[in-house]
């Protein structure tokens, strides 16, 4: 039950702070910035969550579970990722949707493993000696 | 109008997590099925509400909120990393194509479909 209303609060507040973003970040020369924006920051921040265990075993289940799950799953997202490529191949910008198909995959493996690597560095469990 | 966007990420976010949930239950997760259906899903359906056009306050509530929230990139992208990092590069390649690919034809195909009943 903590989980759900933890999951529910920073939905919300990821939602909306991904709502504002696209509405204060211009579109630069056609280019979708604000979900590149957000989608790579959240790629960085939820590897990380998953795998700072010193830091998270800490904290009760329910605040990496709502941050996690509610906070930065709600903040990123696939659906309008996957529509504004869909809008940028139809008007036949291949230029264009080909740059932001290649900058949020590949950005997002690169800030992905920059999470996980930076987590497991300093923030993973220390290996308990045999 | 962020507001809107927020009650319907949370909802979004909910639902999410009771699919993942149901999904690992039932299939394991061994490979990421949930977060592809999710996405999969979550794609065709803002496909089909933008091209159907119903306004400015169900496409920020349904589309911007709920299924905003309901699919995620984050996930997506870490799953990717993990299986990466386990040395399965088949099953990479496969989630990563499955997800992009099996995304922009969902969503073209939610438009197109949209746009008929929009009339």
């Amino acid at each position: 039950m903590a989980n759900v209303l933890a999951i529910l609060i920073c939905g919300f507040l990821g939602g909306s702070l991904r709502y504002w973003l696209g509405e204060v970040i211009p579109t630069g020369a056609g280019f979708p910035w604000s979900l590149v924006l957000i989608n790579l920051l959240g790629s960085g921040l939820l590897a990380w969550l998953s795998h700072a265990r010193r830091l998270t075993a800490k904290w009760p289940e329910a605040l990496t579970v709502g941050l996690g799950v509610g906070g930065v799953g709600a903040f990123t997202t696939f659906s309008t990722f996957s529509l504004t490529t869909v809008n940028l191949l139809e008007k036949q910008q291949w230029g264009l949707a080909t740059a932001y198909l290649a900058v949020t995959v590949l950005g997002g493996l690169v800030c992905s493993t920059l999470g996980v690597w930076s987590a497991r560095r300093w923030w993973g469990l220390p290996l308990v000696e045999p | 109008m962020a507001a809107l966007a927020g009650l319907g990420a949370a909802a979004g976010a909910l639902s999410r997590y009771a699919t993942t949930k149901w999904v690992t239950g039932r299939w394991g997760n061994r490979w990421p099925f949930a977060t592809l259906v999710i996405n999969l899903l979550g794609s065709l359906l803002l496909g089909l509400l933008t091209g159907w056009h119903w306004g400015t306050w169900p496409t920020v509530i349904l589309g911007t909120g709920v299924l905003g929230g309901f699919t995620t990139y984050s996930t997506f992208s870490h799953e990717l990393v993990m299986l990466l990092d386990q040395r399965r590069y088949g099953a990479a390649l496969g989630y990563g194509l499955a997800s992009v690919g099996g995304g922009l034809l969902l969503a073209a195909l939610g438009l197109f479909v949209g746009l008929r009943f929009a009339g």
